[in-house]
């Protein structure tokens, strides 16, 4: 691949509109920017709307463009629907590609006036992209914002020039970009049916509110999106979640129509692939998605924060976490025993959402931590274990309280395994106050629980055992005189929230599904106004 | 007094897929054997790999593993295979 200093070669294109697109090498008259894409690549769709809103920033004196190294009907499908605003030609040969030699799409070459490239990048990046858009407007400028909803960074597809023979039968797979889905089928009950025992099919084992047509369109009066818009593909089936089935699943939850609010970005979030829910949904183990919701959208729709948040204390809670889960079962297939054949199961998989009570929170409270303004209503997902109850009544300082959080935190997934998990530490208001008075910060308890939660050594000495086998990727610390494993690879393994009730000194941990990167990863979401 | 009810079901329409033809014997045939990198899974497929050659006479076997077994196997493992002109592939799961 050309990298940065190497002269730009020369290019002669003709562009999809008809207008020639050529240059040679050597000095130009400005900077220019060439966009190696393909149609079929997810990044490569990531990247087109940054991409836009740099030309629209440009205007007139950008440069741009997009080399598709695809036919031209797949090519002007996607400019269609992307759509693409910038100026677009085909490689129909590839031979402008094997000149660049991009390793995979979406690649940036950023090329100077002087010729010579001057920044370059392949993937999805949003740092990078900041830094192209700047130079190429000769000032400070943003396009990629941060905590939009899309990742920082994401790897690209191999460069067709590159790919392999993969000739052979594949599936017509449906269009996975198609922005408009079909509308849902209309299902007809005569009055010998009871409706109620008819949509015992659908979804969990329990009653449901029957999805009648009247119902579902109070609920799509509620939200200003198109009935047939495709909000996201569900995994493992990925059914399409269009606004209409999301509505119908939400009436059958029992929602109220405002949450669509909420529903609609945590659709999204739950499907973003740092969340990984086809794994969510079809490991063995116990991890159900853990709804928590910030800001002021909690006073708005009475999520409930406090006692018993975490079970059955109000409705937007247990409707919110119920259609969720509806949504996951009924659209992405990951039906329990089929699918989904999780060993124990999770009493949260009929409905697990509660709502950070900042009100007792005297820190910064979750989404805020996560770069939100604390006005801005979040949802975040997290792949959880139940909770696992910590009571410390007696302690007279903080640091006791600690402790008996971290002795639970020391049994997250398995005792001894040390490696890739993650846990929520659920405060009660009656331990923050104590920590909070005594000078703890919140980052001050995360690095206590940190450096305090570890395994003995002794219990590692027998060598066999889950946890044991991977000891080479552990670090020692000493605890309360004992040399120890750190439980956890790094302080940002535990995130912290503040819920429940003012009375009783109960807090919790929650238990992390396959962490990080190779398992779940948390997300944030933020919900419009 | 009838209702009518929207569908909450996953209705996409999918085109129904047939499954490769079996295979009537594995001898002289590349099988590829996928590691979906489980703990123990490389003790099973080695012993499979052991068990083919020798009881089964299978001209050779590729091994691939997925870099995590809690996503589906990205493009490159796949491509991996085709690439070896595998006749059949066997999948392992372990723990």
């Amino acid at each position: 691949m050309l990298d940065t200093g190497d002269q730009a070669p020369s290019l002669s294109l003709t562009r999809i509109d008809g207008e020639p697109f050529s240059f040679l090498t050597g000095p130009q008259t400005q900077s220019r920017l060439l966009v190696f894409f393909e149609t079929d690549c997810p990044t490569c769709r990531l990247a087109i709307p940054y991409i836009n809103r740099l030309s629209r920033e440009l205007g007139e004196a950008g440069d741009i463009l997009g080399i598709s190294q695809d036919p031209e009907q797949p090519t002007r499908e996607l400019i269609a629907e992307a759509p693409i605003e910038f100026a677009v030609a085909l490689d129909r040969d590839l031979s402008v590609t094997k000149v660049y030699d991009p390793v995979a799409v979406p690649t940036l070459f950023l090329i100077g006036n002087d010729g010579r490239i001057i920044q370059t990048l392949s993937g999805f990046d949003k740092r990078a992209l900041n830094e192209i858009a700047s130079a190429l407007a000769g000032k400070a400028l943003v396009i990629a914002e941060p905590f939009d909803g899309a990742p920082d960074t994401k790897y690209g597809c191999v460069s067709r020039h590159l790919e392999g023979d993969v000739s052979g039968e594949i599936a017509d797979a449906a269009n996975p970009y198609a922005k408009r889905g079909a509308r849902a089928s209309r299902i007809e009950l005569d009055d010998s049916v009871d409706p109620f025992d008819y949509c015992m099919q659908f979804g969990d084992p329990l009653p449901v509110i029957p999805p009648t047509v009247e119902r579902v369109e109070r609920m799509l009066d509620a939200c200003p999106l198109p009935p047939d818009e495709v909000i996201a593909l569900i995994p493992p089936n990925y059914g399409a979640a269009t606004v209409e089935k999301i509505a119908a699943n939400a009436v059958m939850a029992g929602c109220k129509p405002e949450i669509m609010r909420v529903l609609i970005p945590l659709v999204r979030a739950v499907c973003d692939e740092r969340f990984n829910i086809h794994g969510v949904q079809a490991t063995t183990h116990f991890a159900a998605p853990l709804v928590i919701v910030n800001g002021p959208i909690r006073r708005e729709l009475g999520f409930a924060s406090a006692s018993n948040v975490f079970s059955n204390v109000a409705r937007a809670n247990s409707t919110l976490g119920r259609a969720l889960q509806l949504i996951l079962t009924n659209l992405g297939g990951a039906r329990p025993g089929e699918i989904d054949m999780s060993t124990l199961g999770n009493a949260g998989k009929f409905s697990y959402c509660i709502a950070e009570n900042e009100e007792e929170n005297p820190w910064e409270p979750l989404h805020v931590e996560m770069g939100f303004k604390p006005e801005q209503s979040s949802v975040t997902l997290f792949a959880g274990e139940s909770p696992h109850g910590v009571s410390e009544h007696s302690a007279r300082d903080g640091t006791q309280i600690l402790k008996a959080i971290s002795r639970a935190l020391a049994t997250v997934w398995s005792y001894r395994v040390c490696a890739g998990v993650e846990a929520i530490v659920v405060l009660c208001p009656e331990h923050v106050k104590t920590l909070y008075r005594e000078g703890f910060s919140k980052e001050a308890v995360r690095e206590h629980l940190f450096l305090n939660t570890g395994i003995p050594l002794r219990h590692f000495e027998d060598g066999s055992g889950e946890g044991t086998q991977y000891i080479k990727l552990y670090n020692q610390v000493t605890i309360d005189g004992e040399p120890c494993y750190l439980k956890f690879q790094d302080a940002s393994a535990i995130k912290i929230i503040v819920a429940g009730g003012t009375a009783g000194k109960f807090s919790a941990v929650i238990g992390s599904w396959a962490a990080g990167p190779r398992g779940s990863q948390m997300v944030t979401y933020p919900i419009a106004d | 007094m009838p209702i009518t009810l929207v569908n909450p079901l996953d209705e996409t329409h999918r085109p129904p897929a047939t499954a490769a033809p079996r295979l009537d014997s594995l001898a002289g045939k590349i099988i590829g054997l996928l590691d979906i990198s489980k703990p123990g899974g490389n003790i099973f497929l080695d012993h499979l790999e052991r068990l083919l050659k020798q009881r089964y006479g299978v001209a050779a076997v590729v091994r691939a593993m997925k870099p995590t077994f809690t996503k589906p196997a990205p493009d490159s493992v796949i491509a991996k295979f085709i690439d070896a002109k595998c006749d059949a592939v066997i999948e392992a799961l372990a723990d």
